[in-house]
Formats: C-alpha cells, structure tokens, sequence
C-alpha cells in the first residue's frame, strides 16, 4: 500500500497525539487482567477525519473511550491539544455505540442535555441550536418522544444530534450509524461530512463498514485483535466532496476496498482460529 | 400503534380503546361472580338460617353497618387517627429509606459492609417487635409510627439500591462526556434513572406500613381504626367489624391506587413491566 505512518505530513503539532498506549482490563471473574489494547501510536491533526475499522472485540471503543477521558491509560500518554488527557472534557463529545441516551428526557431534551453544562445555555438562541442538531438528523416531528418510543436507528441519530450541538473540536463516533438503515446512512453520511468540511472539526469514527471508511476517512485506522493494536495506517487519498456514487468506479476506491477487505478477513480468520 | 396528529408528528400511543373493552368484558364477570357470592351469603343466612347471623352477619346488616360508620363522628377520628400515623410513618421512611437506598447502592463500600444487614433485617418477621415498640414507646401515636417506619422502610431501602446499583455505566459516561459532575452526577443521572424502582418500593412500603399501624392498635392502642376494629369483635358486634375491615381494603387499595399514577406521573418513561424489585 502507499502511505503507512502514524503521522501525516502536514505542519504544526497534532491535536491528538497517542504514544505506546495500551489499556488492560480487570476482569472480575477470573481474576485475570485482559489487555484490550496494547502500543497503539497515533497522530491526529486539526481537521482530519479519521475512520477506524477493526474486527468486533479489538478495543476499538477501548481506545475511543481513552481519547474521551473515560478510561484510564493502563501505560503510554495521550496528549489533547498539547496537554495528558485527565478526564472528559468540553473540547470532546462522543457519540455512544449504545446510544446511552436518557430514558427520562424526551428527544429535545436529550439532545439539549449535550449543552446543559455550557454556558451557552444561559444565552438566548440554545433552542434553535437544539432544534437544528434535531433537523440535521432527520427527526423533526419526534422532539416530545421518548427514547423508547423510538427504533434503535432512531435513538442512535439522537445521540448523534446530542454530540453535533456541543459543538466540540474533536468529535469521537462509535459506529454512529450501525442501526441505521441503507437509505438514511447514506443521507446522514453526506451530513455528516459536510458539517465536517464546514466546521472544521476533528473526528474520529469507528465503523465495521469498509466503503463508510473509505468514503468518509481522510485516513483509515486499522485494528488488529488479541491484543487489540493498530495494523496499519492508510492515507486515501481521494478527491473531496466524495459520494457514494462518485467513487465507485473510482481505481483508488476499488484498491483501498480490495486492500481492506483481505486485511480484515485475515483479522477475522485469525480471531476465529485464535478462540 | 402509531397515531399521526394533524401537524405531522407521529407519536406512539397506547391502544387504550381495546384494552378497555376487553377489560370491561372481566369486570362485568368479576360483577357478576361477587353478586352471586353475595346472593348465596345472604341466603345462606338470612333465609336458610344455615349460619347463625350474630356470627357471621349477612351482606344487608353489613351495609347498614358500613353506612351508620360513614356518618359516625367517631369513626372519622378514628380514620384521621390512622391515616395521619401512616403518612407520619411514611414520609420518614421515604426520606430515610431513599437517601440510604442511594448511598448503600452508589458506593461500593457501604454495600459490601451495610447491604447483608439490610437484607437480613429485610427477612427478619418485624411483626415479631410489635410488642416491643408497645412496651417501649407506650400505647400513643409514637409507637405506631415507629411500626410503620420499621415495616415500610425495607422495601424501600432495598428497591432504591437496586436502582442505583443498575444504572447503567454509559448513562454515566454519557454524563460526565457533557460535563456532568459530582453533586450534577447524582442529580442529572442517578436519581431520575432510580426513581421508578424507589417509587415502587414505596409502593410496598405504604402497603405494609398500613399493616404496621393496624397491628400497633390492635396490641396496644388508644384510638384508630385497628382499635375501633378490635372494640366492635370483642362485643361480639360482627356487623361493625366486617364493615371496619372492608373500609381498611379499600383505603389499603386506594392507596396503592394513588401512588401507582404518581408513579406513572412521575415516571412515563418507564415501563412498568420492567420493574420486578425486591418483594
Ligand atoms: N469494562 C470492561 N471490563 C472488562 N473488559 C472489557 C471492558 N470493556 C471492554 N473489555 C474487553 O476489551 C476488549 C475490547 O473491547 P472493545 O469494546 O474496546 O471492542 P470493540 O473493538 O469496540 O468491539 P465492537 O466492534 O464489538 O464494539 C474486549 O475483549 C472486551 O471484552
Ligand atoms: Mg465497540
């Protein structure tokens, strides 16, 4: 493949730069300790869309949960902005692959839960900021459901909506559209990398999808399991505004496909054999 | 079913229209089949003279009963008596039962060390302390309270602590993503998602406080309605005594009745098929 660093050549110092990270968790039952992840190395710089793919179990939410300051590194750094991630913060939102959305506030409230703790909040025009976050995600109309009035595909564009308002640097998306179907993936993809063109934002985004990586990353991020580490790193290269119709005959396209598909069913076999 | 309103707007509403007509078909039965109890009671009786009526008295008598009660000064004092124990009782244990739900079930410390005695005191017959609050706090108000408070904390104590125990990891983590803290946390996250299981602990505790009061009168007491209950069976007066016991049902019954729409109130997010709690 062309390009394999953990850094991009491009000036200035990264806004999320990891070093020889590795996370191991407690588990309780047998007493062991099971290492998720282990020497992950990572450069993200301002703006960049990072997609990351990976077989199930590899430590994909592990390593996204570092960067949000959920989990703890167990060894290696992680600097944000310059400075050790000690904790969530407002320059990070994350949107949750189970959504973890707040059974007791309807839509509207969910999504305005994103800037509760700004001060924003107290300012005038925090509802036409909800509102539009609601609009983007296609679900005007649902503002006074609850959660469980809605299909899965529904509470995950919630919590998209909930992570988009708060308005962060860096934008961290585990698998934001797993539950939702072909049609709306393709509509909220195209959402989502305009806002991203048009802010500026940093993302990084966990997918299983090889064509949603392709299409949406600027690099892709591939993991490998047991332990759980980066495999390699692949820069795409393509022309921006990308659609899906666009790239498909497209030669990069069909090689980074091609390439990503050997490399993961290789991960899958592995993983298979290894349990 | 899903109901579109004229804006647009799709929302989920419950089929209210069948389950009440499928309801209705089984009230009518449960009409009928307490009727006919009713019928072959009276008969049985009152006609037949197959029980003597000074010991089991026939429905007639009982309804006369129940209505002299209605309009007797004495047995509203009673009422009021019992009532304001049990709310007395109640609003203690609410208080205590929720903050230590909260904090048992939110620390790992305390649940490990103070979650078993819970539960043992939980499973231990307070019935059995009765006597003792009697002796103890004498034959006023205090010691029927202190009986409520004992019967009705448990269930409280002990449904508020698996709510929190259960709160999911990432309702936290999505808490904390957006800022949400300490004192917020508890607030914003902990509290609203343990609601419904404290409510219905709350429900049980009510229930079995009411309990607590009627046994404290019954053992010891100066007024209230187990008394006035107890006074009307030693004069052998069965028609009083059955009509006392049909009001306690229906207050024991409204009761629940009351706190369960709190409970929808309160909580219409949640499901209420989901709730098992500790029983
Ligand atoms: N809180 C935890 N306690 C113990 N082990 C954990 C915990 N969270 C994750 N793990 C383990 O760490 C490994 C990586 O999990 P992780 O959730 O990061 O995988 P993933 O790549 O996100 O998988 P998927 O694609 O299925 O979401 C798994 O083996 C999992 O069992
Ligand atoms: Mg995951």
């Amino acid at each position: 493949m062309t390009t394999t660093s953990i850094e991009r050549n491009e000036a200035g110092a990264p806004l999320i730069s990891v070093r020889d990270l590795s996370v191991s968790y407690d588990v309780a039952r047998t007493g062991k300790r099971l290492t998720a992840i282990e020497g992950v190395d990572l450069d993200v710089h301002e703006g960049e869309f990072i997609t990351v793919l990976g077989p199930s179990g590899c430590g994909k939410t592990t390593f996204m949960n570092v960067v949000a300051g959920l989990v703890k590194p167990t060894t290696g750094t992680v600097l944000v902005g310059g400075s050790p991630v000690t904790g969530p913060g407002p320059d990070r939102a994350v949107v949750f692959q189970d959504y973890a959305l707040l059974p007791w506030r309807t839509v509207f409230d969910n999504v305005k839960f994103g800037l509760e703790m700004q001060k924003e909040l107290k300012g005038a025009g925090w509802r036409e900021r909800v509102q539009e976050a609601i609009e983007l995600v296609g679900l005007a109309g649902f503002e006074q459901s609850y959660p469980r009035e809605l299909s899965g595909g529904m509470q995950q564009r919630v919590g998209l909506a909930r992570a988009i308002v708060a308005e962060p640097r860096i934008l961290l998306m585990d698998e934001p559209l797993g539950a939702v179907d072909a049609l709306t993936r393709e509509v909220m993809r195209d959402e989502i990398e305009k806002l991203m063109a048009a802010t500026g934002k940093t993302v990084l985004f966990i997918t299983h999808s090889i064509e949603e990586a392709i299409l949406l990353g600027d690099r892709i991020v591939v993991f490998k399991s047991h332990p759980g580490a980066i495999k390699e790193i692949i820069e795409t290269g393509l022309e921006r505004p990308r659609s899906e119709r666009s790239i498909q005959h497209d030669p990069r396209f069909l090689e980074l496909r091609d390439h990503l598909w050997d490399a993961l069913q290789g991960e899958a076999t592995a993983a298979a054999v290894s349990k | 079913m899903t109901v579109t309103s004229a804006t647009g707007t799709m929302r989920i509403v419950r089929p209210r229209r069948v389950i009440r007509r499928s309801e209705a078909k089984w009230t009518w039965l449960l009409v009928g089949v307490i009727a006919a109890i009713l019928l072959i009671w009276e008969a049985a009786v009152s006609w037949l003279q197959l029980i003597p009526a000074s010991f089991l008295p026939p429905p007639t008598a009982i309804a006369v009963s129940f209505g002299k009660l209605l309009v007797d000064p004495e047995f509203w004092a009673a009422f009021g008596y019992s009532l304001g124990n049990v709310a007395i009782g109640l609003v203690i244990a609410v208080v205590v039962g929720v903050t230590v739900g909260l904090a048992v079930g939110w620390s790992p410390v305390l649940r490990f060390t103070v979650a078993p005695f819970l539960w043992l005191l939980y499973s231990t017959p307070k019935v059995a302390l009765a006597p003792l609050f009697i002796l103890g706090l004498g034959l006023g108000s205090e010691s029927k309270i202190a009986l409520v408070f004992l019967l009705a904390v448990f269930p409280i104590i002990l449904n508020t602590m698996e709510g929190a125990v259960t709160v999911s990891t990432s309702l936290v983590n999505a808490g904390r993503v957006y800022g949400v803290n300490g004192v917020a946390l508890g607030w914003k996250i902990i509290v609203p998602a343990t609601l419904p299981y404290s409510l219905s602990g709350i429900q049980r505790g009510a229930a079995l406080g009411f309990t607590g009061e009627v046994l404290g009168e019954f053992l010891g007491g100066t007024g209230g309605l187990g008394h006035m209950l107890e006074y009307a069976a030693y004069q052998f007066q069965m028609d009083d005594a059955i009509a006392m016991v049909i009001v306690m049902v229906i207050i024991a019954n409204l009761t629940l009745l009351l706190i369960s729409t709190l409970r929808r109130r309160l909580a219409p997010w949640y499901d209420d098929r989901k709730i098992a709690g500790a029983s």
